[in-house]
């Protein structure tokens, strides 16, 4: 158990990144999972990745946002309009979906209206929606220009030797991912969905040595536990829209399962490939984030996301699929369609699940949902072994 | 889906009911005032067409010629490419045994044509995983050909990658969900840099090695000059009708507008298409010599729709204005942006410029042309359009003299809906009263014509429009 990982994963103003922002470390913030972390590193920015946690209401979101759109956006607008990420000097929107895009005009429209909402550098990385060819030169492009954009902000020089090192630090933190990864595929299992989940979501808003650390500290205790959570537990894994409440995780794990994976933004997804030491750092950083990312924004490449959950589901042992989407996330939303086909086809027990992001409104109705799911996979119990 | 749907081809019966349609050209009006009485399901949308006279006619033909070739694709030996209304359709054309199919038009069809609308195809969408939420201008025809009650698709082909989710996710289910090849344009959040334009010609060069690949036909050059030549003269006519707009009163028709776009996005090039313009032009200049409104009555009121129509049952916005004296002055669907458009603001690398000197310019002009799409432009951004549409928003408003401007969408429209309340807020703050329709333009379900037409009534009356 990490009270660590725990603390950063549940709260917004995370005491590390504090106590680094006061004595002079630049933060920035940033909202997708396409955005490199290795370039604010090798500029010794800590990067903190944006979320919609501990809003209490969508008064601003709301103001700016239409009806029909995703809660997550709306909650980090909630967050920033309330000045819950006054402690960033920077931000970096991308375009990861439409509703991510257009964070973009609404934080800096409502910034007219919130004073000192808007931090020093406000800038936009653009992610292409496919991986190859012009594609992944124009992405490659785009990263030399942050680069360009961060230097000139912050009067730094992001060198290649500094971004290699950065990278080599990263594969360092992958290659401990990988090993929490493996200890979920575990059968017996010896560390519980929430504690795994947690130190997920730590590595997106902790400074990267103090979350190695940790996670390397959290990996060995793992291995000495003597006492399996997952005795007599149904095996579950998680796919689906951005996801970082813990709450989810914890409601299926209280229902008498284990959630053994995640495929979800701040979840498993794309953190165990290495990125090559070997090739210039920006177009190793290019191919690894541009191509390793899973999401259902990339048109055209459902096949590849499909083989690679079934490969995750397998691997982790899993006896069924929770398959969350956000109201509005019209990506995951009909992903999930195909995949609930397709898991049909290859006879993983699935079930698909629309919520809303932030405060668990949903909290009875979803208890319900996994509840019933639990209860027709105990009737067909079967895993998946690797 | 109900099984007797399933009976009747969706474009066999959009051709079908053209087919039908045009041939009241050679009726008498004794004829014509006798049919409206035995067709009463459909009087209500073929009367106000039938009333913009010539234009009208040609209208249904080419929609007739659409969905006939569709129909008649495969006994041809040709294969149909699955696209969307963004996308401009020229590359199809210009390939020897290419047919497009758009989503979007026959999804207007159905909700102008049909009380019952779209519904049953929505929901297939819904039955075969598709997101509810997702965008009700794919979802009301895409149930139809994902159901197998459409033609058959051997392709599908777009440009909504970095412009709309909605839409690109609704057409890469449907190549999912079909076992089609797919390819996607990829478009960044900025237009007008050098670096942009390479991208948009390398992207659109690999589009066409996909569907060469795909397709198996010979690609004309020949042809594709005469589309592109066709399309000068296309643009130039449009250009006309915009210009007329800007008189008081506007003496282009309402519906006209729904007109030219729907053929902008399935005939463009085509010399049939370069007539109904002829012929449009040629009324609006009737209209405007006498001084008179394409109402046909006194204009009251000009209202600007800010993003699409509303497609509901019988034309009924469109009838809406007509009946309350309101000029429609166009909405982003009828501004395509060529470089000598009346509207264009001259930022540099907004505007697209046709030229037919060789090969890679042609193939260039094309790649730009389809960036500057509606949508596909107008609701990119943020970099270079920090405030998404709203410049181009108020330009048009103040250019054709506005008096008030209005939004109608879908609520699967993620882009719009982002950021519809701040346009809102500075349209206002900029004197034009704006109003936010919550209906979806596509769906009566979500809510009926009437109340919808019930809060116009109260907008125009509250801000003492009319």
């Amino acid at each position: 158990m990490s009270e660590l990982f725990k603390k950063a994963a549940n709260s917004i103003n995370v005491p590390e990144i504090v106590e680094l922002k006061n004595k002079g470390v630049k933060i920035v913030g940033h909202t997708c999972s396409f955005v490199p972390v290795e370039i604010f590193y090798a500029a010794d920015i800590v990067p903190v990745r944006l979320r919609g946690i501990e809003t209490e209401s969508m008064s601003i979101g709301d103001a700016y946002y239409g009806p029909f759109v995703c809660s997550f956006p709306k909650a980090v607008l909630q967050q920033a309009g309330k000045g819950g990420f006054s402690f960033l000097n920077g931000v970096v929107i991308t375009s990861g979906c439409d509703g991510m895009r257009r964070l973009d005009e609404c934080w800096r429209k409502m910034s007219t209206d919130f004073e000192g909402t808007m931090p020093g550098l406000f800038t936009f990385l653009d992610v292409p929606h496919k991986p190859h060819d012009v594609a992944l030169e124009w992405y490659e492009s785009r990263l030399r220009k942050l680069i360009k954009t961060i230097e000139n902000h912050f009067n730094v020089s992001i060198t290649d030797e500094k971004l290699k090192n950065a990278i080599s630090f990263q594969n360092k933190i992958r290659v401990k991912i990988r090993e929490l990864t493996d200890l979920r595929a575990e059968n017996p299992v010896f560390i519980t969905g929430t504690e795994a989940f947690e130190a997920l979501i730590a590595r997106t808003v902790l400074p990267a040595d103090i979350f190695l650390e940790e996670l390397s500290r959290l990996i060995e205790e793992v291995k000495n536990r003597k006492e399996p959570v997952s005795d007599g537990r149904k095996r579950l894994f998680v796919t689906g829209s951005i996801c970082d409440d813990i709450g989810l995780v914890e409601q299926i794990e209280e229902k008498g399962a284990i959630v053994v994976g995640e495929s979800v933004c701040y979840g498993m997804r794309n953190t165990t490939e290495m990125v090559s030491e070997t090739e210039d750092p920006v177009s190793a950083l290019a191919s690894h984030y541009l191509s390793g990312s899973i999401c259902p924004r990339m048109f055209g490449y459902y096949e590849a996301r499909r083989d690679a959950i079934i490969s995750m589901v397998k691997e982790t042992g899993a006896n069924g699929v929770i398959m969350q989407n956000i109201r509005f996330c019209d990506l995951h939303g009909s992903e999930n369609g195909l995949l609930e086909r397709d898991f049909e086809k290859e006879g993983i027990p699935s079930v698909r699940i629309e919520k809303e992001y932030g405060p668990l409104t949903d909290k009875g109705r979803l208890r319900m949902r996994v509840d019933a799911f639990l209860e027709q996979i105990g009737r067909k119990r079967r895993s998946f072994s690797a | 889906m109900r099984p007797e749907l399933k009976e009747y081809a969706l474009d066999l019966l959009f051709a079908r009911s053209f087919e039908i349609a045009r041939k009241t050209a050679r009726s008498s009006e004794k004829e014509r005032t006798y049919l409206m009485k035995t067709v009463p399901y459909i009087s209500g949308i073929l009367e106000p067409i039938l009333e913009q006279g010539k234009p009208a006619i040609t209208f249904i033909e080419l929609l007739c010629d659409y969905y006939t070739n569709i129909v008649n694709a495969k006994a041809n030996g040709k294969k149909v490419v699955m696209t969307t209304f963004c996308f401009d359709p020229t590359i199809f054309y210009a390939f020897s045994n290419l047919v497009p199919l758009t989503l979007e038009v026959g999804s207007v069809i159905c909700s102008f044509l049909w009380k019952r609308g779209s519904f049953d195809f929505m929901d297939f969408c819904t039955e075969v995983g598709f997101s509810e939420t997702g965008c009700s201008a794919q979802r009301g025809t895409l149930g139809a050909y994902l159901s197998g009650t459409g033609a058959e698709i051997d392709m599908v082909a777009i440009n909504m990658g970095g412009v709309c989710d909605t839409n690109g996710n609704a057409y890469s289910f449907a190549a999912q969900y079909l076992g089609k090849p797919f390819y996607g344009l990829d478009y960044p959040s900025e237009l007008t840099s050098n670096e942009v334009a390479d991208y948009h010609h390398r992207d659109f060069r690999n589009l066409i090695r996909f569907i060469e690949d795909n397709g198996g036909g010979d690609f004309d050059i020949d042809r594709l000059r005469e589309l592109l030549n066709e399309k000068i003269i296309q643009d130039e006519l449009t250009n006309e009708l915009e210009e007329l707009q800007r008189l008081v009163p506007n003496p282009v028709p309402g519906l006209f507008h729904m007109m030219i776009y729907a053929c902008r996005y399935t005939w463009t090039g085509d010399k049939k298409f370069t007539r109904l313009l002829r012929e449009m032009v040629e009324v609006a200049s009737k209209n405007a010599a006498k001084g008179i409104s394409g109402l046909g009555k006194e204009e009251k009121c000009r209202a600007l729709l800010i993003y699409i129509d509303n497609f509901a049952f019988n034309a009924g916005m469109f009838q809406w204005f007509h009946n309350n004296q309101v000029s429609h002055m166009g909405n982003l669907l009828t501004r395509f942006f060529p470089h000598n458009a009346p509207y264009r603001r001259d930022v540099p690398g907004t505007c697209y410029r046709i030229d037919t000197t060789d090969l890679d310019t042609m193939i260039d002009s094309l790649a730009d042309i389809n960036a500057r799409m509606p949508m596909t432009r107008t609701i990119r951004g943020p970099y270079d359009a920090p405030n998404m549409w709203f410049e181009d928003s108020l330009s048009l408003a103040q250019i054709y003299r506005a008096d008030c401007c209005i939004y109608n969408g879908t609520p699967g429209c993620r882009n719009t809906w982002s950021n519809v309340k701040l346009i809102m807020r500075d349209l206002e703050r900029h004197g034009f009263p704006t109003h936010l329709v919550y209906a979806d333009a596509f769906d009566g379900r979500v809510e009926s014509w009437e109340t919808t037409a019930t809060r116009l009534d109260e907008f125009f009356n509250i801000r003492g429009l009319l």
